[in-house]
């Protein structure tokens, strides 16, 4: 999308600039100055389909885990996942309330920072508050927030969809044991160890099942860029965490719109096929 | 979309039960949703398929270089396991096909000894009814992105399946005599030489080898690595992974690419 062609007229730069840099000196339609964080690029994304950004906002929770959840057991940590779920759904709420205010109707390039201590869990949404030009105030339930950026919105909604919301699902589990005769009999085998892909298996589902859910029942059609992220947690390394999240999308539209891309030749310098170096 | 025998843990039937109501789930950027839209899928669902492996000990002779067959086949085994889970969930949704698939192996505290071996993926299914499963009957299989799968597809190539071979292979060591001969000269190490050599097309016959059984006229995308694991720096495992491709239809005009000059820093 950044990369013009310099012999490309129907993209009127001057007006969508126009309209970018008059929306940060408080021009038509914005009231009062905005604050983003947005590059100049996606900034005239957004407005080259009608949108621009109001504020930068931003939603936190950090929700506590009971003492003694960690210690050693069987199956999943309910109360881990628990506090997660918790978490991050307060800290959407939280964004969607101050987007609200702000006048927006979406969130996008919602940074999520979490963080997994024994005693809670902290998760930190941040993102840019937007809208289609001049638009009124919605209620706070009805904002969107999406992981995806200006750009990748832009693009989205381009094709005829639109990001729904955020939608989030983790599941933490005890590693299953094996028993020392199990490990010295595998000891030189070649073997599946079968409890333990059961176990992870089941883990790393329960959470997927939780994104969908959550999909579900913002009534969404596809949930794109899913981010998985896994592994054992620092202060318990017997214990191991799945998450995902990713955005929920929706046809707006009757049916989804080509993009008909255009190949092209990128004449940038970042391509260095030969380098030489000091040999050392 | 009864799939008679899998060995699929119980826990994905409700998660793949949830998709076949119309939700779709996919690790793939908005670009690549787009692209492959474009090329004509629609994304089912976000795919997987893991396998814990306890893998074997082999003994290596100090001086000799040689192949670790029970090492390969272990490594072999395991990312079959995870890649066949990963193509029965495809099936079980009625998918065509899975793009961008990911190989990866993790190692867990608990279980230094073993190893999870992943292969995760985005199943999508072709919008126009046309069934494309691949030469076996099993939905193709593509480490290629949505933007390669796209540009692959104007070419009238379509992808059967993500072929690997793969080797663990143990490089002598030199003597002492050999080490002191050779200090201060420049030479080339012959054995070292030879034994990267050997292990790489081994390797890569085995991958060709699995090209050929798909029916496949060609391979695209071929990534070499080289890992230690965790066996010391003695024992390398060569990997070879592509995309085999084959002529399913009249290229699609290809029209010239354009120039620009990208505005990104």
């Amino acid at each position: 999308m950044s990369g013009l062609t310099p012999t490309n007229g129907d993209f009127d730069l001057p007006s969508a600039m126009r309209a970018a840099l008059a929306a940060y000196s408080g021009g038509p339609g914005s009231g009062k100055g905005t604050t983003s964080d947005l590059s100049m690029d996606e900034e005239l994304n957004l407005h080259s389909i009608g949108w621009e950004p109001v504020e930068f906002v931003s939603g936190l929770s950090v929700y506590s885990t009971p003492p003694m959840t960690w210690t050693w057991g069987q199956g999943e940590i309910s109360a881990a996942s628990y506090s997660h779920q918790q978490a991050f759904s307060t800290a959407m709420a939280r964004l969607h309330r101050e987007a609200a205010a702000a006048g927006a109707h979406g969130v996008v390039g919602v940074e999520v920072e979490r963080t997994i201590h024994a005693s809670h869990t902290e998760i930190s949404l941040m993102g840019t508050a937007v809208r289609p030009v001049g638009s009124a105030p919605i209620d706070a339930e009805r904002v969107f927030t999406s992981d995806l950026s200006a750009r990748d919105f832009t693009l989205l909604m381009v094709a005829g969809w639109e990001p729904l919301g955020l939608a989030a699902g983790a599941s933490f589990v005890f590693a299953p044991r094996r028993s020392m005769g199990a490990v010295l009999s595998q000891q030189t085998q070649n073997v599946e160890l079968t409890n333990f892909t059961e176990a992870m298996y089941s883990a790393r589902e329960t959470a997927m099942e939780r994104m969908q859910s959550a999909a579900l029942a913002m009534h969404g059609t596809g949930v794109v860029e899913v981010k998985v992220f896994e592994g054992p947690m620092y202060f318990a390394s017997h214990a191991v965490g799945f998450t995902a999240w990713g955005t929920v999308v929706r046809l707006r539209e009757d049916e989804h719109r080509r993009v008909s891309p255009t190949m092209v030749v990128s004449v940038d310098d970042d391509d260095v096929l030969f380098r030489a170096e000091t040999l050392g | 979309m009864a799939n008679e025998k899998s060995d699929l843990p119980e826990a994905t039937g409700h998660r793949l039960e949830e998709l076949e109501k119309g939700l779709f789930t996919s690790d793939l950027s908005v670009n690549e949703f787009l692209l492959v839209k474009e090329a004509g899928f629609h994304p089912v669902g976000f795919v997987m398929g893991s396998s814990i492996y306890h893998i074997g000990i082999q003994t290596r002779k100090w001086g000799q270089s040689q192949e670790l067959t029970k090492l390969t086949e272990a490594m072999y085994n395991a990312r079959e396991l995870a890649m066949t889970r990963m193509e029965e969930e495809a099936a079980e949704l009625g998918a065509d096909g899975v793009v961008g698939v990911r190989l990866d192996v993790n190692y867990y505290e608990w279980g230094s000894d073993a190893a999870e071996f992943i292969a995760v993926g985005t199943a999508v299914k072709a919008e126009d009814g046309v069934s494309r499963l691949n030469a076996l009957g099993k939905p193709f299989t593509s480490d290629l992105s949505g933007q390669d799968f796209w540009t692959l597809n104007q070419t009238g190539y379509a992808p059967q399946g993500l072929v690997m071979g793969t080797c663990v292979y143990h490089i002598a060591h030199r003597g002492l005599g050999a080490t002191l001969g050779s200090a201060g000269k420049n030479v080339e190490l012959p054995n070292f030489t030879q034994a990267l050599y050997e292990a790489r097309e081994l390797a890569m016959t085995r991958m060709q080898d699995e090209a050929n059984r798909l029916g496949a006229s060609g391979i695209v995308g071929v990534r070499l690595e080289e890992k230690s694991h965790q066996w010391g720096s003695h024992t390398i495992e060569f990997l070879a992974l592509g995309t085999a491709v084959d002529k399913t239809g009249a290229p699609l005009t290809l029209t010239r690419p354009t120039t620009i000059i990208s505005l990104d820093n």
